[in-house]
């Protein structure tokens, strides 16, 4: 095994995707694109545990990811999803939850990961029902943040924002890969975004991966004829 | 002793029952079936409770109690665990619930000197309880699968940060518990304002003085306040985990959109 290919799908199938393999290293962003309803989102749960496969195996660090204690790997496989998950209270109470579980959290680490994320400290005690969809996302994506997880699995997390902030985000993620190693799998339906900061792509289409491969060759020269209508788009 | 109604006064009460029945007809409502039935039906069913529980006192408190107690709870249950249909053991879940409550509150009763270990005393008191907590299990079950429904990805988001089931669940408990309890709350603020509560109408019309009856009304509203709270605390806590698989994943998160 290639050892910076931290996570393996071999052959892994679900009611949702079908024979799908692929591979995920450290310092790397992989971007998963597709149309609506492809198998994405679904990919995503797979890889920290949130469903299994039905067919297929898959190894995180060469062992099957069934081996590993579920709690550990959800906390070194993080993910923040597509539609606002927020938990009723304030924005400290969403930061707070995941690391309090082991007795991790420090008050210090809120207006640490707010400002990682662009938003004002003094919205540490503010009610998430009364931010924008945009600081929700950006909520979610902090509490995330806030397990400080080794690979990120990322549904669209930059679909509400505004152009400026999305380059806040992008720099972030890149940071993250780049400086500290981490792994990133994104969906996006931002293709300049997948140019921009991907290293790689996964395109899918209804549940199976049509191509994957370095986001320039991939975007560049696209060889399938699905891909090449989807970039058209 | 209480005055009867005679039974010649008994018999008038089909005037009762043929205004609405006559009501129905003229607008077509479609209704007298069902009402004549109805009403016979509840007829029926009283007098035969009446003759139980005649038969009933007259046996050892224990004896009656028990036997009381068990019908009723076993009715509760049934009727509470149809709204959790598809939650497996919620019939023996809600039987244990319910019985625990009613166990802890008869022995507070007892206890506290509040009312004497009779079949007069207990079987009344505790059908009201019993009842309570019926509907109150109810409507947490229904709440349960609507925030289970609707916050699945608050669930699946806790899960994702490394939480057990019971902490995930822990964000929705609290609503729960909350919308089984509202009713109760309510209804305490305007009681005897409104509508003079049952048992202390029937206490009156018994002959017993309003300050009297009182009495028995706050420690009735306030055991149901408590058995339904408790109640919908631990149907909540005994089942959230059926929600779950032994992945700690959210069993609808396969099979529902
Ligand atoms: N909980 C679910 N149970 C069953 N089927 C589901 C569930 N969620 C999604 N699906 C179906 O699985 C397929 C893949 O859904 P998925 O959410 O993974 O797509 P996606 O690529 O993320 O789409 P989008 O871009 O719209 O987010 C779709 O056909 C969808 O209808
Ligand atoms: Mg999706």
């Amino acid at each position: 095994m290639n050892e910076t290919n931290v996570i393996k799908v071999e052959n892994v199938t679900t009611d949702r995707i079908f024979n799908i393999s692929f591979e995920l290293s450290l310092g790397e962003i992989t971007a998963v694109i597709g149309p609506s309803g492809a198998g994405k989102s679904s990919l995503l749960t797979l890889l920290n545990r949130l469903t299994d496969p039905q067919k297929g195996d898959i190894f995180y660090y060469g062992k099957q990811l069934t081996t590993y204690p579920i709690i550990d790997l959800r906390r070194r496989i993080g993910m923040a999803f597509q539609s606002s998950s927020l938990f009723d209270g304030t924005v400290e109470d969403n930061l707070k939850f995941g690391p309090s579980l082991v007795g991790k959290w420090k008050k210090a680490n809120g207006p640490l990961l707010l400002e990682k994320v662009q938003l004002p400290k003094d919205y540490l005690y503010r009610d998430v029902e009364h931010l924008s969809g945009g600081e929700q996302q950006r909520v979610a994506l902090a509490r995330t943040l806030a397990n400080d997880p080794e690979i990120f699995l990322l549904d669209e997390v930059t679909s509400a924002l505004d152009l400026q902030t999305v380059e806040t985000i992008e720099k972030l993620l890149v940071q993250l890969a780049k400086e500290e190693n981490k792994g990133i799998a994104m969906v996006t339906h931002n293709i300049e975004q997948a140019k921009r900061i991907s290293d790689k792509v996964i395109f899918m289409e209804n549940g199976t991966i049509l191509e994957q491969g370095k986001t320039v060759d991939l975007l560049g020269t696209p060889q399938t004829e699905q891909l090449q209508k989807f970039l058209k788009e | 002793m209480a005055p009867t109604i005679s039974n010649t006064s008994m018999l008038f009460l089909i005037v009762f029952v043929l205004i609405p029945v006559s009501l129905s007809y003229m607008y077509s409502l479609g209704l007298g079936k069902s009402i004549t039935w109805s009403s016979l039906r509840g007829v029926i069913q009283l007098f035969l409770i009446g003759y139980i529980l005649t038969y009933l006192f007259a046996l050892p408190p224990l004896t009656g109690i028990s036997i009381m107690l068990l019908v009723m709870i076993t009715i509760a249950t049934f009727h509470a665990s149809k709204k959790g249909e598809g939650i497996p053991k919620v019939r023996l879940m809600i039987f244990l619930i319910i019985l625990g409550v009613e166990l802890m509150i008869l022995s507070m009763w007892i206890g506290f000197g509040m009312i004497s270990f009779t079949s007069e005393q207990v079987i009344p008191m505790s059908g009201m309880v019993i009842g309570n907590s019926m509907v109150a299990i109810g409507l947490a079950l229904e709440r349960m699968k609507s925030e289970f429904r609707e916050g699945k990805g608050k669930i699946v988001a806790a899960l994702s940060l490394g939480a057990k089931p019971q902490q995930a669940s822990k964000i929705i408990i609290r609503k729960i518990v909350k919308a089984a309890m509202i009713p109760n709350v309510d209804g305490l603020k305007t009681v005897g304002l409104v509508q003079l509560p049952g048992m202390m109408t029937g206490l009156i019309l018994g002959g017993v003085a309003p300050i009297d009856a009182i009495r028995y009304q706050i420690v009735i509203s306030l055991s149901i306040f408590t058995c339904v709270s408790i109640s919908a605390m631990l149907v909540t806590i005994a089942l959230y985990r059926y929600f779950f698989n032994k992945n700690m994943q959210l069993i609808d998160i396969k099979s529902e959109a």
